[in-house]
Formats: structure tokens, sequence, C-alpha cells
């Protein structure tokens, strides 16, 4: 055996023969590869199916198709063909044949049907083939698109300019018709969500030679219609305004102004004499402040401004940023406090710092405080202004008496947990205060699991302040007046805090 | 050395220049083919579910979406074919969540968010496993990401009785928070006192 095995395959054929199945491996083309979405959109609905990439060409699964479209009414598969009865029309496809039957007619699409992983796969082109002998809606599809506006549906579509303006660029969006806008940054770029309406898009990429701005994407592949403005540069400052009732954004791209250290000033565009102004913060604008009197130890109030650094928080219309907007709250209500002569103030956040949520409990730990504040801003609806009050609930049932930790010793995830009531009295307190304050509106306090209080060694609130949004302007939550009154009444809630303790 | 010693060892070079190759190839392979897209993933599912209960009645699913206003979850009625697993349940709950409500209410998962993975465990955790990139379009605020993690919760547990808790995970990974607010380092219980009452 081994001289006839030695006769056929000599060392060399067998070198050979192992070079050619290596190199045959190697240049095999992988059969599939994922690529994007497809979007059927309908009048009422839009559907998200996604495409494959055999060869060279781009494949729809069949039976998410039909179903987008219609309701299949049974199939009858083999191995090399399928018969779909479709209502009243019935379907046959053949693996690796073009020709499929549609009804009475043979229809020849542009690439062969094939299976993968068990699923029918059609070329894309079925959908200007096959589809339109599938339902009598009509059916509207650009060539090369990915996506397609079955029925009544009136898709808008758009034109992008791009011109200069001293410190930038200023981006020109003009749409066929009104678009519901709104806009949101992630990852070093701006999305500007084009609402509810069909969009399509003439082009669907604009490059620029432009050092503001390096292209605007149209993206769809999510079913949200949204262009995708990636700037050419980090730190770059973003201003949408809508004009022309919704029919026109302008974007202005520019350079932030120069740092002023010690100054938390939100970036203004040059042009928008409308945007809120926060002013410098108190106390950290050199300005003299306060002291709390020399004399036995005070009781600690510790102040938390949420977010700071590159944790800009919310964001409104009008371009407040929250780390901003409650870092000169934090100031105010610290100038306020102090001003009483009964407490010392202990801040988690010094300037404009992202401060992670354990070492703010830390901070506020290190100094046993009798109250700690954490100072959000955020999405209140409508209402505006508006403040709400929450004490810490924890996602789970809290502990039982029963199952509390014996001895010293609490899990560092559970110590808010030990101060649940007083933090409720301190957010009713609270709430009392701001209930009082003329043209505000304070909702009852309330329980959320809100991540900064969960560690912090005693009683413990957030407020939020509202509403800031993309969708509104928070000039109202800027103001002096509205800011004094928020720290007037947290003076006089702590006070009756303080009594109902003593 | 033995000419048939010679000729095994040519064999054996052979064979492993080939499987060299054929590494290679695999390795191409799997960088080229993209992990697969977890809502399309779910969404397949959802639709190879709704295609096996075809026949099954539709029936009311609640679902909760936040209403920024009114600080508090209102309650949409929806008729679905349900699937046969709690698994696939879950999906097609939070799928409904995703897609939006159907009367205007706000959305609470952002449209864009992705589903990697759900798993139920049988103490009645459902560990919900999302895609970070999708989840920057919260509405922000303490109060607004707080009704977000609810109405999930609320909306799976009146659903599925076999769903206790809730576990949220984003990228496979425990995190603190979605954004900044909710404290998503325990499993989340229902929370009925923020369902807003019939009006």
């Amino acid at each position: 055996m081994p001289q006839a095995f030695r006769r056929i395959l000599g060392p060399k054929r067998v070198f050979v023969l192992g070079l050619i199945l290596g190199l045959g491996l190697f240049f095999w083309p992988a059969r599939t590869l994922r690529s994007d979405n497809f979007v059927f959109y309908f009048p009422t609905s839009r559907h998200i199916i996604a495409l494959e990439e055999i060869g060279q060409a781009q494949y729809l699964p069949l039976m998410p198709v039909l179903n987008v479209i219609g309701k299949v009414g049974a199939l009858q598969e083999k191995r090399r063909s399928l018969t779909v009865w479709f209502g009243k029309v019935q379907i046959v496809l053949r693996v690796d044949n073009s020709a499929i039957q549609v009804g009475e007619t043979r229809l020849n699409l542009a690439h062969p049907v094939r299976i993968v992983n068990g699923q029918w796969m059609v070329p894309v082109d079925f959908v200007t083939t096959a589809l339109p002998r599938l339902t009598r809606e009509p059916i509207e599809y650009q060539a090369g698109s990915s996506r397609v506006f079955i029925g009544d549906v009136k898709p808008t579509s758009f034109s992008v300019r791009l011109d200069p303006v001293p410190n930038g660029a200023r981006v020109t969006v003009q749409f066929t018709d009104k678009v519901n806008m709104t806009t949101a940054s992630s990852n070093g770029k701006w999305y500007l969500f084009l609402g509810d309406r069909p969009v399509e898009p003439l082009e669907s990429s604009f490059r620029f030679s432009n050092s503001y701005v390096n292209d605007i994407q149209f993206d769809d592949q999510d079913g949200m219609p949204k262009l995708v403005i990636t700037p050419a540069a980090s730190g770059l400052n973003f201003y949408p305004t809508v004009a022309e009732g919704g029919k026109v954004v302008v974007a202005d791209v520019l350079k932030p102004p120069p740092s002023e250290p010690q100054r938390a000033v939100t970036p203004q565009p040059p042009e928008a004499g409308t945007a809120p102004v926060l002013e410098p913060l108190p106390g950290q604008g050199g300005e003299e402040m306060p002291m709390a009197p020399a004399g036995p130890a005070l009781p600690v109030v510790v102040l938390d401004a949420g977010h700071g650094g590159v944790n800009l928080g919310a964001r409104s219309r009008d371009a407040v940023l929250e780390k901003d907007l409650v870092a000169q709250l934090v100031a105010r209500v610290r100038l306020a406090v102090l001003a009483t002569g009964k407490y010392r103030v202990v801040l988690t956040r010094v300037g404009d710092l992202n401060m992670g949520f354990d070492e703010r409990a830390v901070a506020a730990n290190l100094v046993r405080p009798q109250a700690f504040l954490t100072f959000h801003a955020g999405n209140l609806g409508i209402t505006s202004p508006r403040v709400m009050v929450y004490s810490y609930q924890p996602p789970s049932p809290p502990l039982t008496p029963d199952e509390a930790p014996p001895g010293l010793f609490v899990p560092w995830t559970k110590v808010q947990q030990m101060h649940l009531g007083r933090s409720r009295e301190l957010a009713l307190a609270l709430h009392q205060q701001l209930s009082q304050i003329p043209g505000i509106t304070a909702d009852r306090p309330a329980d959320a699991p809100v991540r900064t209080l969960r560690s912090v060694n005693a009683p413990a609130v957030a407020i939020e302040i509202g509403s800031l949004s993309v969708d509104e302007d928070a000039a109202v939550l800027t103001t002096p007046t509205f800011q004094n009154q928020i720290a007037a009444a947290i003076v006089n809630a702590l006070e009756a805090f303080r009594g109902g303790h003593t | 050395m033995t000419n048939r010693a010679k000729l095994l060892t040519l064999i054996m070079l052979t064979l492993m220049a080939a499987g060299a190759f054929y590494l290679r190839v695999l390795t191409r392979r799997v960088s080229m083919e993209a992990p697969p897209f977890g809502e399309q993933v779910a969404r397949t599912r959802l639709t190879e579910a709704a295609l096996q209960s075809d026949t099954a009645p539709q029936q009311t699913a609640t679902l909760y979406f936040p209403s920024y206003d009114q600080g508090a979850l209102v309650t949409e009625e929806r008729q679905v074919s349900w699937a046969k697993g709690d698994t696939d349940r879950v999906r097609q709950v939070l799928l409904a969540l995703i897609e939006g409500s159907h009367q205007g209410y706000s959305r609470g998962l952002p449209a864009a968010v992705k589903i990697r993975a759900v798993f139920l465990a049988s103490d009645g955790t459902a560990y919900l496993d999302f895609e970070s990139e999708g989840l920057e379009d919260f509405a922000p605020g303490i109060s607004s990401e707080c009704l977000a993690v609810y109405s999930v919760v609320n909306s799976l547990a009146v659903n599925i009785p076999a769903v206790k808790k809730v576990k949220i995970l984003l990228q496979g990974k425990e995190v603190d928070t979605l954004d900044g607010h909710a404290d998503l380092s325990d499993s989340f219980v229902p929370d009925p006192s923020l369902i807003s009452p019939a009006p």
C-alpha cells in the first residue's frame, strides 16, 4: 500500500496539490457580506430589512419583503424551488435561477435567486420587477438607493449649500416641504433628525473642501431620516436655526471663542443675539466671598453640580449647556447658604471637571454633611420653568430592617438606603419652599433611582430644573431672578429641615 | 532520513501550509462579515414569530410611554400576536417600544436603539443588552431617563408574567447609567406608581 501510495502521490505531486488547494482556499471569496438596510416607506409606517451582499449584488430576504407589503397565504418549499401564494398571486422561484414566475408572468431578475442561511434571497431589483405585480399601490424607487416608497407617500427632498462666515462656515439646507427637526450630537458629529416625513435625497453624500465641515451624509438606515454633519476638526460649535416655517435650516459651524478660565460661559454664536448668556459664576470671578464665621463647627451642606468637562449633559435650543447652567446655579446657592452664616458649604465639583459618581460621593461622605444636594437640568416637558425634587429610590426594593447588614459595614451601593426617610423629609421641605415661588411649577417630590445619590451617606436629594432640551429655549433658567429665587427657597428649606432635625 | 520519513514530512508541511492559508481565509471572512445588526436580528425574529403565530389570536398588549409633562407613564394598548416563547415576547415588547407610540406619546427608547441580546433567567430577571450607539438620543434629564427605564420595565412585567426584574446592559456590560442619571447598577423591579391613572 505505501508503495502504491508513493507511486500515485510522489512528494512533488503532493506539494503541488497542497499548493493548489491552499491557493484555491485563499482566493475563494466569502459568499455573503452583511451590508446596509433597505427601508420600505408606507404612508403611515416604515419597515427596515437588512440587505445582504452576495457576490457583487445586493439581495433582500424574500419572506420579510412579502410580509411588509401584504400577507403570505401559504408556501411550499422544495429543495431547489419555492412556491408562495401571496393573495391571489402565485410566485415560483428556483435556486440559482434569475427567472421567476409571478402569476402568469415570467420575469427575469438581474441576478439569480439564492438561499443563504435557509433564507430565500432575491436581488434588489425584485422591488421594481415583481412588487408592482403584487400590490396595486404605486411604487417609487430610485435605482441604486436603499429605500422604496409604497402607496400615497410624498417624500420630501432637500438641497445643501455651504457658505463661509467669519470664524466658520454656514450650512444651509433647503427642504421642499416643512420638516419637524430635532438636533443631537454624538461622537463628534451633529445630527439633524428630519422628523417623521419620508425623505428622498437627490444626493446622499456631500463632501466639502472646507476647514470647518468635512461632509454631510443623509442616513435613514434606522428608518429615521437624518443628516449627519461631520466637522473638520474637534471643538467646533454648532448653532442650528430653523427658518421659513421649517423649510430651511441654517447651521453655523464656528470656532469657539477663546476660553476664559474660571468663567463658565456658554459659547455664543457671534450673530445670534437671542441666545441667553450665562453670567460668570458667582464666587469664581474673583469677587470676595462671604466667609463662614469662626467658632464651633458648622453643619456642612454639600452642593453637587451635575455633569462637567466633556460630559455636557442636556443642551437647550438656544445653546445653554446643562453643565454650565447647574454650575452657575450651584454658585448662587452656595452664596445664599454661606450668607446665613449657619453652614459650611462643600462643592463636589469646582470648575469644569467631569467627576465620577463615586468621586462625588466620597467628597460628600468625607465631610459628613447634613444635606447633599445634586443639581441637574433636563427635559421636563413643555411647562417651564419647572422644578422637580427627587429622593433616592433603589431599582430593587430597599433593605428591610431584617435584611439590613449587621455591624458597622454597609455595602457602598446601598449607603443611601440608610437615609431614605430623612432624604424624603428634605425633599418635602424643598418642595414646600420651591412651590411658593410665583411663576414656577414645582411638582411634588418623587422617588427616582438617581445614580449620584446612591452612595451618599447623608440625607440627599436631586433638584432638576427645566425644561432644558433641544426643543426649548432655556433663557428663563439662566436669569439671576430665577436662580436667586431657587437659592432662597433652598436656604429656607435647609432651615426648615434643620429645625425638624434638631 | 528514509524516503518514507521524507514523504511524511512533506505531507505534514503541505497540510500545515494549506491550514495556514485556510486560517487566513477564515480570518478574512470573520473580519469582513460584520456582526448581525441587533435590531434587525430582533426584527427578523419578530417576523418569524409573527409568521409562526399567524393563526394565534391577537391579544391586547399594554405598553407604557413617558409623559414628560405629567412626569409619569401613560398607557397605550395594542393588538399583538404573541410569540410562543417568553424571550421572543420580551423582544416583541421592546420592539413595540422602539417603534414608538401609535397615539403620539413621547418616546422612551430612542428609535435608533439596537437590541444586542435578550436573556430571561430562571429567577425572572430579564437581561436586556443594548448597543450603546443608539442610546445617545435620550431625552436628557433625571425624569426623562428614569421614565424611559420604567417604561421598559413596567411594559415587560405587565405583559410577560415570567419577568419579575429587568437588568439593563450596554454592549454586554454593566454600566452606571444610560445617560448620567438612572442607576443601572441593580436590577429594576416594576414601579406601578409611575403609571398615570386612565383619564
